[in-house]
């Protein structure tokens, strides 16, 4: 439930408030729900990118990396004793 | 004897963690193709999306705001009466007028969809398109004749504004009284530079000049930036039209586009 909320505020975030929030709010979630920055950052893109303003679907890549670094911390902590 | 569990190669991937998050990542790859392969429909199915969205950010900064001193806001609400009937007023003269809007606002006017901040990009989206004889390379104004950029990519409903102020959109124009040829930077956030040599007699609050229809204002130097070792000085320019609150704008064909250096594609 908790994860759908998420997800849900993070898609209406994109289209209702000023970019860094959603960045703040995309990054809360990334350790509940990795693939969400990645997903978001498509969203994002989809609707602003210019490529006369950027040469780089810059959300996009953040975002990515992002759902890199989130999958990479969530391996960790559960194979530590931390996450048992 | 306590064993070393490793969980690696179940945890990374495992299906019950990212159920959430492939359905995000489908929806978004959806709405991709859709815009990809259908641009035009993309718009006319968001431009409402767009329109709740800014009534929403209206009602709550009104919400947000009546949380104030009770003084102050019964005060405000005194001024708020008178102004709404003025308002009232300005409006009946206005809807007499409003037959002949068109031919008073030169240039096609556009309603804004989609704008910064809530788009990481300097860039606006109208709901005006070659149907109604927007074409690339036309200037946009905003609601007081201030020059804010160039029309880069043109849909049959919809145009893409690139903002003087986007990054890697470099612009000639002027500055001062003395009218100094200077090339204007997009620096993103709606902010633009410019570099200019120390020895030129610049001052902050300067205005800085574009072509059109005779100079066009488009900001103010609001900071001079550079060490007293260097001969030259990054002024730092802030549009004189507010990009975060635009809510309409006028496209006329004034050949700008060729002062500006902006890629054309698609949208």
């Amino acid at each position: 439930m908790m994860r759908g909320t998420l997800t849900f505020l993070a898609f209406i975030s994109v289209i209702l408030f000023p970019w860094p929030l959603t960045a703040v709010l995309v990054l809360v979630s990334s350790l509940s729900v990795p693939l969400l920055p990645f997903a978001i950052g498509i969203f994002a893109d989809t609707i602003y990118y210019a490529p006369q303003t950027a040469t780089l679907p810059l959300a996009t890549i953040l975002g990515a990396l992002t759902t890199f670094v989130a999958f990479f911390v969530r391996s960790r902590l559960r194979a530590s004793s931390i996450g048992e | 004897m306590k064993r070393t569990y490793l969980a690696k190669h179940k945890t990374f991937f495992s299906p019950g963690n990212f159920s959430w998050g492939v359905c995000a990542l489908a929806f978004s790859i959806l709405i991709f193709v859709l815009r990809f392969f259908a641009p035009n429909l993309f718009w006319k199915a968001f431009t409402p999306v767009f329109r709740a969205s800014d009534s929403f950010a209206v009602k709550s900064h009104s919400f947000v705001s009546s949380f104030g001193n009770a003084e102050m806001l019964s005060a405000k609400n005194e001024q708020l009466t008178e102004e709404n009937v003025a308002l009232a007023n300005e409006n009946q003269m206005l809807l007499q007028k409003e037959g002949s809007v068109s031919e008073d606002t030169p240039g096609i006017s556009a309603d804004v969809v989609a704008r910064p901040p809530e788009s990481p990009y300097d860039s606006l989206v109208l709901a005006a398109g070659s149907d109604i004889g927007v074409t690339l390379g036309m200037e946009a104004f905003d609601e007081n004749g201030v020059p804010i950029g160039i029309v880069s990519s043109v849909l049959a409903d919809f145009s893409r504004v690139t903002l003087f102020s986007a990054p890697g959109t470099t612009t000639n124009g002027w500055i001062g009284n003395a009218n100094i040829p200077i090339t204007i930077f997009g620096a993103g956030g709606g902010a633009m530079n410019a570099a200019m040599s120390r020895s030129a007699d610049i001052a902050v609050g300067d205005t800085i000049f574009v072509s059109g229809p005779g100079e066009l204002p488009i900001g103010r130097i609001v900071r001079i930036d550079g060490s007293a070792s260097s001969p030259s000085v990054t002024l730092r320019i802030m549009p004189d039209a507010n990009l975060f609150s635009t809510v309409w704008v006028s496209l006329r064909d004034t050949g700008a586009s060729s002062f500006v250096s902006a890629t054309t594609t698609q949208l």
